[in-house]
């Protein structure tokens, strides 16, 4: 313990200190027409900041010689933040908001958090926020959004600490005490750029499970010439788990996946139950055998976050524990489709 | 530069290019390797939005439905300029999609007997629209996605902005793309290239599309020399929430709902009494607007648009919850309104692009002479077959996508299959990888220049006021002019992100490119035509003019300028009449 800490101190008083005395200057001569108060101000704040952290530096660095430990380079570690104040006109209404974002700097391969600020009506939603911030304050942010209405998946964050998809949530009515907002990337996914992360495994572990409508008679499924009989009621058992848009809320908030990355994960195992609850379907029992296992269904120790969190109200922490039952008993196939 | 070398290429993931890779793959299994490529990850193509449901004869004698009734609705819902025989070919292939689409399952809407429920949509004369909720896109890009899966032949490029179409010899043999998690340039060429990018209503600020619809690939044939169809009709949505623009679904209207003035009348018993608030959507985006500017809107006060109510007060609530979920939803999150207690706000915003990539019968691409462009097709929202004319019936979009999603998958599939194997010449291809290459360097390194945001918010405003619902000659010639102003200065743009990994302001910045040629041609073809019809109306030419105008606009690239032709409407049997409701 004592040694990693060394290895913060150091690095924070001997490179990060440089690096932010860097992104002031590179902030203050390329960003935008800043004052000369501003200019001496942050180049005084730089320098402050590298007296402190050099001195707990050195300090940390003679503890070190005293307990001769120098633990490993920890692989991510938070900057203090950056201020960066909007210098263009933001359209529209509203009160100005402060927002805090966490960046994951896809280079030092560690956080930056920094400061903005945007206009917030009572509509505006987090991505309303950020998509501004981008247009009209920095260019350099990143995040993953398309439709705004809740339905492709693509913005799941943090905000305040809370998964969400950013493009439905408001973002009066999810300030923090301090009247201010902070968005951070999702958990539980490998990071790429400040609010990005990395779906590959993510998607991986959906394909794996095979999560497709499986007929024994491919060749009737595909010629498809008359209509499955299915009833509202045989509908309604599997229609809730078919909401999943694959926004990894869940794998954020899993504290399963977070220690076991092995761990197939609420998303694939939700899915595995929408096929198997579909009376159409005739592939149940195959893929009960594939997470029949510690890496499967009995990985989940029933925390119940993945429901909580999910913004479409899947429940795959119920679907995980009817599949650990259906598991345990064996499966009858369904898959009768022409009851009338 | 990677050259990574593929049977097929198929550029978008929608409900297009997935049912064109997923039949591909079924016709000739585990014989051809595809490609998919997607600017976002695949399953969120912004089919996801599409909510209503999809049209089709499912139950001809029980509903007394026939293809030739769906064809007539189809095409005097296109005010005539829809092309006859594509349209039988869309209603003969839209039921077979809804089974197929059963088949890998997407779970419509059912009754109790087992059946699929079909409600009624806007210019349809009977319910024929199949849904699942009011999610219908979502479910059916989810079943396409999960099936894709199985075919292990297929390469799913998440996040992989295509720049360039490479050309050899009359034909096109690859794409180049750069991957936005590194900025790297990769060159994919195929025997069958198929251009599924969707629609560009992107292009205005008030719009129902995700972000992501900024027709890059249309821009893409376009810059390629490959002409555009009917560019000028733009489908404007009556409903959508006001101020995201987010759609607020026809279905709505088709369960039973209202508009409502601020008076509280129902204003459509004056623009289409027989049809009231199921008349087509170019017919009821117009009445709001004639309503707002005769006084009878709500203020621009509360919500910062002008604006008309959606009323599904009197719908059991029980309907609401059923068929209509994501509408009770998005009002909920977004305004914090019950639509069971409170009218929902509503404006018309643009939709849909009728017109895109000038395709035959057959989704081939075909040149300026009308010769179809060997190893190209387009198909779904960025191709113009046509079938919607100048202006789309609610729920047709999702059968155009399946239909010729298939059509194109396997005859795509079989063109390279049979075509025995010769790869693209490399030096050449390499040579125009470059030539796109150095493009992105020069965005890359300019260090001073304007900024494309500024750019992007001034063309939204060109759009929004000189391209709308009503447009005139004034107003299109400024609008113009603004155009390609803000051409020239695109040309001088610089970017802030000078990063490789996810670099969104260089995926903006090409995607702004790519909304400015779509937006000129757009302009270029409406200012022309000198009628209205359908979806596009000229204040100085209130009528409709078939003597001079009942043909396609083309338009295509022609040095640095843009040259027009125009095209005879395919009429079959369906004589022009007039338009009543």
């Amino acid at each position: 313990m004592r040694g990693s800490r060394v290895a913060i101190w150091l690095y924070a008083g001997m490179i990060g200190v440089p690096i932010l005395l860097f992104v002031f200057l590179v902030l203050n001569f390329v960003s935008a027409p800043y004052s000369a108060i501003g200019m001496r101000a942050s180049l005084a704040l730089a320098a402050m900041g590298m007296i402190a952290l050099g001195a707990v530096g050195m300090d940390e660095v003679f503890l070190h010689r005293r307990e001769g430990a120098f633990g490993e380079v920890p692989k991510q570690l938070v900057l203090p933040a950056v201020m960066r104040e909007n210098t263009k006109h933001i359209p529209g209404k509203g009160r100005i908001i402060t927002v805090r974002i966490k960046r994951f700097n896809s280079t030092t391969k560690n956080f930056e958090t920094e400061t903005y600020r945007a206009k917030a009506d009572e509509l505006q939603t987090v991505l309303g926020a950020l998509l501004d911030i981008k247009a009209y304050s920095d260019p350099t942010l990143s995040m993953r959004y398309s439709c705004r209405m809740g339905i492709c998946g693509s913005c799941g964050m943090e905000v305040n600490g809370k998964p969400v998809l950013a493009c439905e949530t408001n973002l009066l009515s999810s300030l923090d005490t301090n009247g201010e907002i902070e968005v951070q990337p999702m958990h539980g996914h490998p990071l790429l750029k400040d609010l990005v992360t990395d779906f590959d495994s993510f998607f991986e572990k959906h394909k794996s499970v095979g999560a497709n409508l499986y007929r024994k008679d491919e060749k009737e499924q595909y010629e498809a010439k008359r209509i499955y009989k299915q009833t509202s009621g045989q509908t309604e058992k599997f229609l809730p788990y078919s909401f999943c848009i694959m926004c990894g809320l869940c794998l954020d908030a899993c504290p399963v996946v977070n220690s076991n990355p092995n761990f197939v994960g609420p998303q694939a195992l939700s899915q595995v139950y929408r096929y198997n609850a579909d009376s159409r379907d005739q592939g149940a029992a195959n893929r009960l055998v594939g997470i029949d296992s510690i890496d499967g269904v009995w990985g989940c120790e029933f925390a119940g976050s993945c429901s909580k969190v999910c913004p479409k109200g899947v429940d795959p922490a119920s679907a995980i524990q009817l599949l650990k039952g259906d598991a345990m008993k064996g499966f009858f196939e369904k898959g009768d489709v022409d009851e009338e | 530069m990677d050259i990574l070398d593929y049977d097929m290429v198929v550029i978008g993931t929608g409900i297009a290019g997935m049912t064109a890779v997923l039949h591909a793959n079924m016709a000739y299994p585990g014989k051809l390797s595809i490609a998919m490529i997607s600017k976002t990850h695949a399953m969120r193509s912004h089919s996801v939005s599409a909510e209503g449901g999809i049209s089709g004869v499912l139950y001809p004698e029980k509903k007394k439905d026939s293809f030739e009734l769906h064809a007539y609705d189809t095409i005097k819902g296109s005010d005539y300029l829809a092309d006859q025989d594509a349209v039988q070919v869309l209603v003969k292939g839209a039921p077979d999609a809804i089974k197929f689409l059963d088949h890998i399952g997407v779970p419509w809407s059912r009754d109790d007997r087992g059946d699929i429920v079909q409600r009624p949509f806007g210019g349809m004369s009977i319910p024929r629209t199949a849904f699942a909720a009011d999610k219908t896109g979502f479910f059916m890009m989810r079943s396409l996605y999960d099936e894709i899966l199985k075919y292990g032949n297929t390469e799913i490029f998440h996040e992989h902005f295509v720049v360039s179409l490479i050309q050899s010899k009359g034909r096109v043999v690859g794409v180049v793309a750069i991957d936005l998690a590194t900025r790297e340039a990769k060159v994919m060429t195929g025997k069958s290239v198929i251009i599924a990018t969707g629609g560009a209503s992107r292009i205005f600020r008030f719009s129902t599309n995700s972000y992501s619809n900024t027709g890059d690939g249309t821009a893409l044939a376009y810059r390629s020399g490959f002409p555009l169809k009917d560019m000028e009709f733009v489908q404007f949505h009556p409903t959508a929430l006001i101020p995201s623009g987010i759609l607020i679904t026809e279905a709505s209207r088709g369960e039973g709902g209202y508009l409502i003035n601020a008076k509280g009348e129902r204003f459509m018993a004056r623009y289409a009494k027989g049809k009231m608030e199921l008349a087509p959507r170019d017919i009821i985006s117009r009445s709001i607007i004639t309503e707002i500017k005769s006084g009878r809107g709500i203020g621009k006060e509360k919500y910062g648009y002008e604006h008309v109510l959606l009323d599904l007060r009197h719908l059991d609530p029980e309907i609401i919850h059923r068929k209509l979920p994501m509408v009770r939803e998005i009002t909920t999150k977004m305004l914090n309104i019950d639509p069971s207690k409170e009218p929902i706000p509503v404006r018309p915003a643009a939709h849909f692009t009728m017109g895109g990539i000038d395709s035959d019968i057959d989704g081939h691409v075909v040149d300026s002479n009308g010769r179809a462009i060997a190893g190209l097709w387009a198909i779904g929202e960025c191709a113009s077959v046509s079938v919607h004319g100048a202006n789309r019936l609610g729920s047709n979009s999702l059968s155009q996508c399946s239909v010729w999603g298939k059509i194109v998958g396997r005859e795509s599939a079989k063109r390279a299959v049979d075509m025995k194997a010769e790869a693209p010449h490399r030096e050449g291809v390499m040579e125009q990888s470059d030539i796109s290459m150095k493009e992105i360097d020069r965005l890359l390194s300019a260090k001073n220049g304007d900024d494309p945001y500024a750019i992007r918010d001034e063309l939204f405003d060109t759009m929004d006021s000189c391209f709308y619902v009503y447009r005139n000659m004034p107003g299109m010639r400024n609008g113009l002019k603004v155009l390609y102003r803000l051409r020239e200065r695109y040309k001088k743009i610089a970017l802030k992100d000078k990063g490789a990994v996810f670099n969104t302001n260089l995926r903006d910045a090409l995607e702004i490119g790519n909304m400015l040629d779509i937006a000129l041609v757009i302009g270029e073809c409406a200012i022309r035509r000198k009628e209205s019809r359908g979806a596009h109306v000229v204040e100085e030419h209130p009528k409709r003019d078939d003597r001079h105008w009942l043909k396609h606009t083309i338009a295509y690239r022609s040095g640095n300028g843009m040259d027009f032709s125009y095209k005879p409407v395919t009429i079959t049997k369906w004589q022009p009449e007039e338009r009543k409701y």
